[in-house]
C-alpha cells in the first residue's frame, strides 16, 4: 500500500500530515502501538524542514510518502528547499547535566533511535529523508474473526 | 473525532495536568501556561498520549527555570510510550519520572 500528499512548508500543516498518517495506518490495518513512532518521525522531519528549509521569498513544498510493503513501513519526506542534511548534525549529549542540555538535534536523534534505518539524499533540487522500520504484519480479517 | 487535541490545566491538588498530544504546534501555549506558574512541582501525565522533541523542550525549559530556585519537576503517571521518549532523550537523568500505578 502506498499514499502520498503534498503540503506547504508551514507548521500549521503538521496536523494535516499527521492525520494523513493516521488514516493510512487505519487503512493498512497496522498495529496502533507502532503509529506513534511514525507520528514522531514525521513531526521531527516535517518541523525540521519548516524551521530550517524556508529561505525568504521561497516557500518550499513538502511531500510526504508512506509505503507499507513486505512488513516494512517506509516514510519519505521530500522538500524543494535549500540542501540540508539533518543527519550530518552532531548527536546531542543525552548524558549532559541539566544546565548544559540543549534540544537542538534531539529530534533527529530520536528518529534514529526509533527507526531501523534513516537516510538522506539530495536529488536534483530536492532533499529526501527516508525512514524505515520493520513492523509486525497486520492481522488479516480472518485472523481477527477468531478472537 | 479530533485526534490532535491538547489540554493543559491545573488539577484539584494544584498539580499541572496535561492531556492529549503535545506536538510542536501546542508547545508555545504549554510553555506560556507553565511560565505563568511561579513554581510548578507535580505534572500529571496520565492523559498525555504523545510527545516529540518540541514537547520535551517545554519540560526542559521549565526545569531549568525552577531549578534555579532550587526546585524540580515531578512527572507522575507517565504512560510507557511517553516514558520511552523521555528515556531515549536521556531525560530520566534530569527529571523525577514515575509511571502509572507506581
Amino acid at each position: 500500500m502506498r499514499r502520498r500528499t503534498t503540503v506547504p512548508s508551514d507548521a500549521a500543516q503538521l496536523a494535516v500530515v499527521t492525520q494523513f498518517l493516521q488514516e493510512f495506518w487505519r487503512a493498512a490495518e497496522l498495529p496502533p502501538a507502532e503509529a506513534r513512532t511514525f507520528e514522531l518521525a514525521l513531526e521531527e522531519i516535517f518541523m525540521n524542514v519548516v524551521m530550517h528549509g524556508s529561505p525568504a521569498g521561497h516557500e518550499p513544498r513538502i511531500e510526504v510518502s508512506l509505503e507499507f510493503c513486505d512488513g516494512k513501513m517506509i516514510l519519505t519526506v521530500e522538500d524543494d528547499g535549500p540542501p540540508f542534511d539533518p543527519l550530518s548534525l552532531p548527536p546531542p549529549d543525552v548524558t549532559a547535566s541539566l544546565e548544559e542540555r540543549r534540544v537542538g538535534g534531539l529530534g533527529v536523534f530520536l528518529v534514529r533511535q526509533m527507526m531501523d534505518d534513516v537516510s538522506y539524499r539530495r536529488t536534483g533540487k530536492r532533499n529526501r529523508l527516508r525512514s524505515c522500520k520493520r513492523i509486525a504484519p497486520p492481522a488479516t480479517s480472518a485472523e481477527r474473526m477468531k478472537h | 473525532m479530533n485526534r490532535q487535541v491538547f489540554e493543559i490545566r491545573l488539577g484539584t491538588a494544584g498539580e499541572v495536568v496535561m492531556v492529549g498530544r503535545l506536538d510542536a504546534t501546542q508547545c508555545e501555549a504549554a510553555l506560556r501556561f507553565l511560565n505563568g506558574l511561579a513554581e510548578p512541582r507535580v505534572v500529571d501525565l496520565a492523559g498525555l498520549e504523545y510527545i516529540a522533541s518540541a514537547g520535551l523542550r517545554v519540560f526542559l525549559m521549565t526545569q531549568k527555570r525552577i531549578k534555579a530556585a532550587g526546585a524540580g519537576l515531578k512527572l507522575i503517571n507517565v504512560a510507557p510510550q511517553v516514558r520511552d521518549i523521555f528515556r531515549y532523550a536521556g531525560f530520566d537523568r534530569i527529571f523525577d519520572i514515575s509511571g502509572g500505578g507506581a
